[in-house]
């Protein structure tokens, strides 16, 4: 069957309109000639490009085009792409002469050999590929293998012989501390500069590579090695290193400062400033030389502290000038107490060193460790803010000053600075004044049993002034009163507050405090009473805290009360003086009185109601726990119902 | 910090200044105060350059400085209708002004000081003060601090009295004019009377109430220069908020 339609394809054949005339006609442009179109095509020719289709395109299209190009050549000026086409065909031309010319000049074997390139076969067996290819391989594994063994082999031998390469002790040094390399040396630097310190002493120190010498010997005989590796003693494991560090000779050894407070001949405490005792135990993985390398900078730190110290001690002008004589400072605290700073530095290592003393004491020792480090932070660290346009230096506070308006004690209070050596006086004097406070305040309580006397210090102070709060109260009786008191402890006073609001202020001397505790406790019991008379019902005729009789006593004066029974028929009188100890007198009176009989002077009965003579007590002889209890009892004795 | 007053002294006839001085320290010395060093107060004041047009004076700078707080500069912007603004700041504020050179420039023959003794008596602190422009004597100024209260209302009539104990001229009941009452506008867009004598004393009006002074004086001067020389009338009863060389 046939489906198939027949299809015309067909150009259309307009021309281009070229022209209209006036008249409507239009003249088309001709379609081109024969010559026209192949002017065109050849003007469409790439001769650039170089394939070998196109190449065999353009043969065949140059062989057409050169018998044209024989008919065209007489227009080839009137032909402008014939030109160009013939440029290019000529060029042809030349190079297919010259190819002839070689190649029948290549014939002739005389001039010109043409050789045969070989020709890599392209069809090589893959089996031969496998085969190189394993060759290859396993020559690579070789290499690695033999690279292997011989990282094994200088692991196993580093674990058998038990010391460490020297890189990688060189590498722990590293991490430690700070090293350089100059010309040959490796020279370190143990030195607090980096921290802020301004101390002239150099702590540099080079780390050279230990001999190869018998051990046993080496770290005894050589001179080099710090004193310390003999301190290994006794461990049977060679603890010696491949790097040895040799630190300059005014550093070696161990050095501390001892802080001794003196009375008389007596120590009273002690402290040790050392910066070892404290740290974690680094020596068995890090070797002998941190060791070393610890100790000098501590010697180093010691010796500038007592550099400081010394120089200090010298500009100062204290009332009892400080005292320095070689490597011990004498500063006076209080009369007939002394502070003693000495530097102790001993270059051999003594294994046979005195146990330290047992007053340690850790905060003195604290104190002036992180006194020093205060003013290397200060040298390093300006305070903030940082202008650009004012000076660096000025604290916080000096900056402010000016826009604040602040008057001139301010600024002159901020110039005032305290030395190291001023503030570790300051600690160990209130050091000192606290624990005679504390053994003041112990043994009166130990001794006073009648009130009792409460002393809580507060757990939170200054290094140069601590709180405590006395309170007294009488066993059984707290509801009734309690006298309390909190005193300052400063460096060289107290200052005492009392309930009522008086301040005193007292001096160091231990006396004037006991003093003062016992007043307390004479207006204490005065005062309970009055409350417990109230309780009773008995009426308060009168009480006074400083009564002027009897003889002059170097404490103070005596306290009273007077005190009326609920029906006014007995009468109570209470002194109290606390003379060295609490004195207690109670008198009794009652009235109307027994032994009133009419005179003609004073006939009526009426005057018997006055009073009648007083009479002591013996009042140690009542029942009763204490003075209140006492007074208790005898109240209740004394009340009587009757009207 | 206390309540700092300023009593302009009236220089009687025939009397220098140099001698009142002395007069008073006796006086002061044999009451028990104590002398406590020098003081100065020293204005110096900058005016805008390129003056406006409309014929209005210009900005003036005015800037101060006092011994009392020496990291101080006190410096206070007067636009010529009244209104103020005050600055306290630090010293290097000077050679801040050094360098406005293009804005504002110094005229060097208003500086105007106060200098002299200064003596400590009890809570009180007493400076007298000769007022000198250019090295010509302009007056006494006297200035009395309290330094225990920073109220002026709680504490005047104590310091009305230690004036007139020792000046011994009449020294008047109502507050010097600087605390006298202003209205403000309130934050609201009131106006309300704000009695500043309740306030809070500062240095700043320290500083103020010594400008204050020192234009006065300066004005006296332009009257008098520009009146020729002027009978110096004899001082009649002063309050204090009237110069010393004042007329009638």
């Amino acid at each position: 069957m046939s489906n198939s339609v027949n299809i015309s394809v067909e150009t259309t054949c307009e021309n281009q309109i070229r022209e209209i005339g006036y008249d409507g006609t239009e003249r088309y442009q001709p379609p081109p000639t024969l010559s026209e179109s192949l002017a065109k095509c050849a003007a469409r020719i790439d001769f650039s490009k170089t394939s070998l289709d196109d190449l065999k395109k353009e043969e065949k299209t140059a062989a057409a085009a050169t018998e044209e190009d024989k008919d065209a050549t007489q227009f080839q000026e009137s032909l402008w792409p014939w030109d160009a086409v013939r440029n290019k065909l000529k060029d042809a031309l030349t190079e297919i002469c010259v190819l002839s010319d070689v190649i029948s000049v290549a014939k002739d074997k005389r001039y010109l050999v043409l050789d045969p390139l070989l020709e890599e076969a392209d069809d090589t067996k893959p089996i031969v590929q496998v085969y190189s290819r394993k060759k290859a391989i396993s020559q690579a594994a070789q290499v690695l293998l033999g690279g292997a063994e011989r990282l094994r082999n200088a692991h196993s031998e580093q674990r058998s012989r038990n010391v460490s390469d020297f890189h990688i002790e060189l590498l722990r040094l590293r991490q430690n501390w700070r090293l350089k390399k100059v010309s040959n040396a490796i020279i370190g630097d143990l030195s607090y500069r980096t921290a802020g310190s301004k101390f002239g002493m150099s702590g540099t120190f080079e780390v050279t590579k230990a001999e190869e010498a018998a051990d046993d010997d080496a770290p005894s005989s050589s001179n080099n090695s710090s004193s310390s590796t003999s301190g290994n003693n006794g461990m049977q494991l060679k603890a010696s290193s491949a790097l040895r560090v040799i630190v300059p000779s005014e550093l070696q050894g161990v050095a501390y400062i001892k802080v001794i407070t003196q009375k008389d001949q007596e120590d009273l405490c002690t402290a040790q400033v050392n910066l070892m005792g404290h740290g974690p135990n680094i020596t068995a993985q890090t070797g002998v030389w941190q060791k070393t390398l610890e100790f000098a900078q501590n010697v180093l730190f010691c010796k500038e502290l007592f550099a400081q110290l010394a120089r200090e001690a010298i500009q100062l002008q204290a009332p009892i000038p400080h005292v320095v004589i070689g490597n011990q400072i004498r500063a006076t605290l209080l009369p007939n107490i002394q502070l003693i700073i000495s530097l102790c530095h001993s270059t051999t290592f003594d294994s046979s060193q005195p146990a330290p003393i047992n007053d340690h004491d850790h905060v003195l020792e604290h104190s002036l460790h992180q006194l020093l480090r205060e003013v290397h932070y200060k040298n390093s660290h300006h305070p903030f803010p940082h202008p650009a346009s004012a000076p660096l230096g000025p604290t916080k506070k000096r900056m402010v000053a000016g826009p604040m308006a602040a008057d001139r004690e301010t600024l002159l209070d901020m110039t005032k600075s305290q030395t190291i050596l001023e503030q570790i006086i300051a600690q160990a004097q209130h050091i000192f004044m606290r624990k005679r406070t504390q053994y003041v305040l112990d043994t009166l309580a130990r001794d006073v049993k009648d009130p009792q006397i409460v002393s809580h210090w507060n757990a939170m102070n200054s290094p140069t002034m601590s709180c405590v709060k006395i309170n007294i109260v009488t066993h059984g009786y707290d509801a009734i009163g309690r006298t309390s008191l909190v005193i300052h402890v400063k460096e060289r006073s107290l200052k005492c507050i009392c309930r009522d609001g008086r301040v005193m202020r007292l001096s160091y001397e231990p006396q004037e405090l006991r003093d003062l505790i016992l007043c307390q406790i004479n207006s204490h019991q005065i005062s309970c009473l009055i409350s417990l008379a109230r309780c009773m019902a008995w009426t308060v005729l009168s009480n006074s805290n400083h009564l002027g009789i009897g003889k002059v006593e170097p404490l103070g004066n005596a306290s009273s009360c007077l005190l009326a029974s609920p029906n006014s028929d007995r009468m109570i009188a209470v002194q109290i003086r606390c003379d060295p100890q609490i004195d207690v007198k109670v008198y009794i009176a009652r009235s109307p009185r027994q032994d009133f009989f009419p005179s003609p002077l004073v006939p009526e009965k009426l005057w018997e109601n006055l009073g009648g003579n007083f009479k002591e007590v013996r009042f140690d002889k009542i029942e009763g726990k204490s003075f209140l209890n006492k007074m208790e009892f005898l109240m209740a004795s004394l009340t009587s119902n009757s009207a | 910090m206390g309540v700092t007053v300023l009593q302009p002294y009236p220089l009687p006839e025939g009397k220098s200044g140099a001698h009142i001085i002395d007069q008073l320290s006796k006086r002061l010395l044999s009451l028990g105060a104590t002398h406590a060093g020098q003081f100065l107060v020293d204005c110096e004041t900058y005016i805008s350059t390129p003056q406006p047009h409309n014929g209005s004076p210009g900005r003036a700078v005015h800037v101060l400085h006092n011994s009392e707080h020496p990291a101080s500069t006190f410096s206070i912007i007067d636009n010529g209708t009244g209104k103020q603004v005050a600055l306290v700041a630090d010293n290097s504020f000077d050679l801040l002004m050094s360098k406005m050179t293009n804005t504002f420039t110094s005229k060097k023959q208003t500086k105007i000081e106060s200098r002299g003794a200064r003596f400590e008596y009890g809570d009180f602190v007493i400076k007298l003060g000769s007022v000198t422009m250019m090295e010509h004597f302009k007056g006494i100024l006297i200035e009395i601090e309290y330094k225990a209260c920073v109220i002026l209302a709680y504490c005047w009539e104590m310091i009305r009295e230690v004036l007139q104990g020792f000046l011994g001229i009449a020294v008047g009941k109502d507050f010097p004019s600087y605390f006298a009452m202003q209205t403000i506008m309130t934050a609201m867009g009131q106006q309300q009377l704000h009695a500043k004598h309740n306030d809070i004393f500062e240095p700043m009006d320290t500083v103020k109430q010594y400008l204050e002074q020192f234009t006065n004086y300066r004005k006296h001067v332009a009257l008098l220069g520009g009146m020729g020389s002027g009978p110096g009338g004899p001082p009649v009863h002063m309050s204090p908020s009237v110069v010393g060389m004042g007329r009638p």
